[in-house]
């Protein structure tokens, strides 16, 4: 299942790190749209299967309705132009990182990631490993669920088929669980030497991904803190947005995953 | 609370009134343009002081309600006498005044620097507000003055000139013709740095690709007094700020456009050919 020359985990990690980081400095809705695309166009290259395909649009529905509550607040209080304005940018903010998050969690294998945790720490990480592939196992477990259960003929749709959905869902997600801690203790995780069998390596696609991802990165710190490009363009009144030429390039650095060719397995 | 709730939740419907209502602020100014300058000579007035370090120049602003708050002054003084201004954190702040101060929606982009906001006794002695502009009131003979420099309180932070209510509004039972010079159009004291009909504008266009004045662009150069209580050194500073420019988009945004396009496109693509592959294989 696992292909060798699919993209070092650590490289996917310092991508979604840096491209957070991008999505969190910055309110300019160019910037963010952009990541949107970034991200969108990213999954598109790399998806690992239907699976997580699925997860990914449920990250994209779950920015969706935080832009739209973020702005919704908006009219429990004074209503103005600019104080919408400005809450729906503070809204994307928070759904592009979103997005940026489905985009990881569809592109990587959250259980390769544990193994790559220092040996002291790997606890916490298959602790972080569970919680991050929780979304992909629930929404996978939901829709097996659901196959069973119309091929029983048991009725799928209304509230009270909730529960007969959400307890094999629980216990389904509860014996996985124990599976993987199992199966990692018996493989000698998390005591005795650590074991290397068939490390990841990390390819030159990687490290051209990781760089970009970097480099994209601090462009944009450098614009944060050096203030010579606007990352939160003006909402009262209203402008433009400005789009800065060398943060366009830091933007399209981060699609460079998407230009990495993958090969199939 | 609960019909508050009842009419945001349903997410489509949510989502659909927050494009719009994100929409509609982008528009209407654009298709509008400015309100009109506020005609009432009579009415409540207040004065507005702004110092941008290269001089100090007075608006006389007529309220449109009994009591506004400072950030509405403002506003009010660049619809009457086309005063460019920018707020940020969503119009609660004061970033830019006459084409001084940080752009976008940092107001402190530009610390130690920053636009210091102080309120005039009506004789010429001035205090440090000690709350934002946003949660101020400015009544009828009040005054506001705000002050582009350093210094984190009013022990520190230059002061602006002395300057009375009636140095800003002349008297509406004063004659119709200008009062003597002597009263009003002699700056205080040289030091305080009064200069009428300057420049001010000179240092927000060192920033040649991002100075846009704020206000909107219907006026053409200021040729009529702002409004009888006025006096002519606003007349002055606003021809001074030339006619804005049409604020348009930049052509960053355009590249931005088609790089946002190729990527989604591109996305599409990639889906649509392993789909494709999958199917055959």
């Amino acid at each position: 299942m696992r292909d060798r020359r699919t993209v070092h985990p650590m490289a996917w990690i310092v991508w979604a790190t840096s491209a957070g980081f991008v999505a969190f400095v910055t309110t300019d809705p160019v910037y963010l749209f952009l990541l949107w695309a970034v991200s969108w166009f990213v999954y598109a290259s790399h998806r690992v299967d239907a699976d997580h395909a699925r997860s990914f649009r449920l990250f994209l529905t779950g920015a969706t309705v935080a832009v739209a509550l973020r702005t919704g607040l908006v009219f429990f209080g004074t209503v103005s132009a600019a104080n919408t304005t400005f809450s729906f940018l503070e809204g994307l903010r928070l759904g592009t990182i979103l997005v940026i998050f489905g985009t990881f969690n569809a592109v990587t294998d959250p259980f390769g990631l544990v193994r790559m945790a220092p040996r002291h720490l790997h606890e916490p990480a298959l602790a972080a490993a569970l919680a991050l592939s929780i979304a992909p196992r629930t929404v996978a477990g939901v829709g097996r669920v659901r196959e069973a259960q119309r091929m029983r003929g048991i009725r799928v749709h209304g509230a009270r088929a909730l529960p007969a959905l959400a307890v094999p869902v629980l216990e389904r997600g509860m014996e996985e669980a124990h599976t993987l801690a199992e199966s990692m203790d018996a493989r000698g995780h998390g005591a005795g030497p650590r074991s290397r069998y068939r490390p990841q390596p990390w390819t030159p696609a990687a490290v051209l991904i990781a760089v970009a991802a970097i480099v994209a990165a601090a462009t944009f710190l450098a614009a944060s803190a050096g203030g010579w490009a606007v990352l939160h363009p003006q909402t009262s009144p209203i402008t433009w947005p400005e789009a800065d030429p060398l943060l366009l390039v830091a933007i399209g650095l981060l699609a460079a995953p998407g230009f990495v060719r993958r090969t199939r397995p | 609370m609960r019909t508050v709730a009842a009419t945001v939740l349903p997410r489509p419907v949510a989502a659909a009134l927050a494009l719009v209502a994100a929409l509609i602020p982008v528009t209407v100014p654009a298709v509008t343009g400015a309100t009109p300058a506020c005609a009432a000579a009579t009415g409540p007035h207040a004065a507005l002081v702004i110092d941008t370090g290269a001089g100090a120049h007075p608006f006389c602003v007529a309220l449109d309600a009994t009591s506004v708050s400072g950030i509405h002054l403002i506003e009010l003084a660049g619809a009457q006498d086309h005063l460019a201004y920018g707020f940020g954190s969503g119009g609660q702040a004061v970033c830019r005044l006459a084409g001084v101060g940080p752009q976008g929606d940092d107001c402190f982009a530009d610390y130690p620097d920053y636009w210091g906001y102080w309120h005039g006794d009506g004789r010429g002695g001035w205090t440090w507000s000690s709350s934002g502009a946003a949660s101020t009131r400015v009544g009828d003979g009040a005054l506001d003055a705000w002050v582009w420099g350093s210094g984190d309180s009013g022990a520190t932070h230059p002061k602006p000139p002395s300057l009375g209510i009636d140095d800003v509004c002349v008297p509406a039972t004063a004659t119709p013709a200008p009062p003597p010079p002597a009263t009003r159009s002699t700056p205080p004291p040289p030091s305080s740095g009064v200069r009428p009909s300057a420049s001010p504008s000179s240092a927000g266009s060192s920033r040649p690709s991002t100075a846009r004045p704020a206000t909107p662009s219907t006026a053409g150069p200021v040729t009529a007094a702002p409004s009888e209580r006025g006096s002519p050194t606003v007349a002055a500073f606003a021809a001074a700020q030339g006619p804005p420019p049409s604020g348009g988009p930049g052509p960053g945004l355009l590249v931005a456009l088609v790089l946002g396009m190729a990527l989604a496109g591109g996305g599409w693509l990639r889906l649509r050919s392993a789909r494709r592959g999958r199917s055959i294989g």
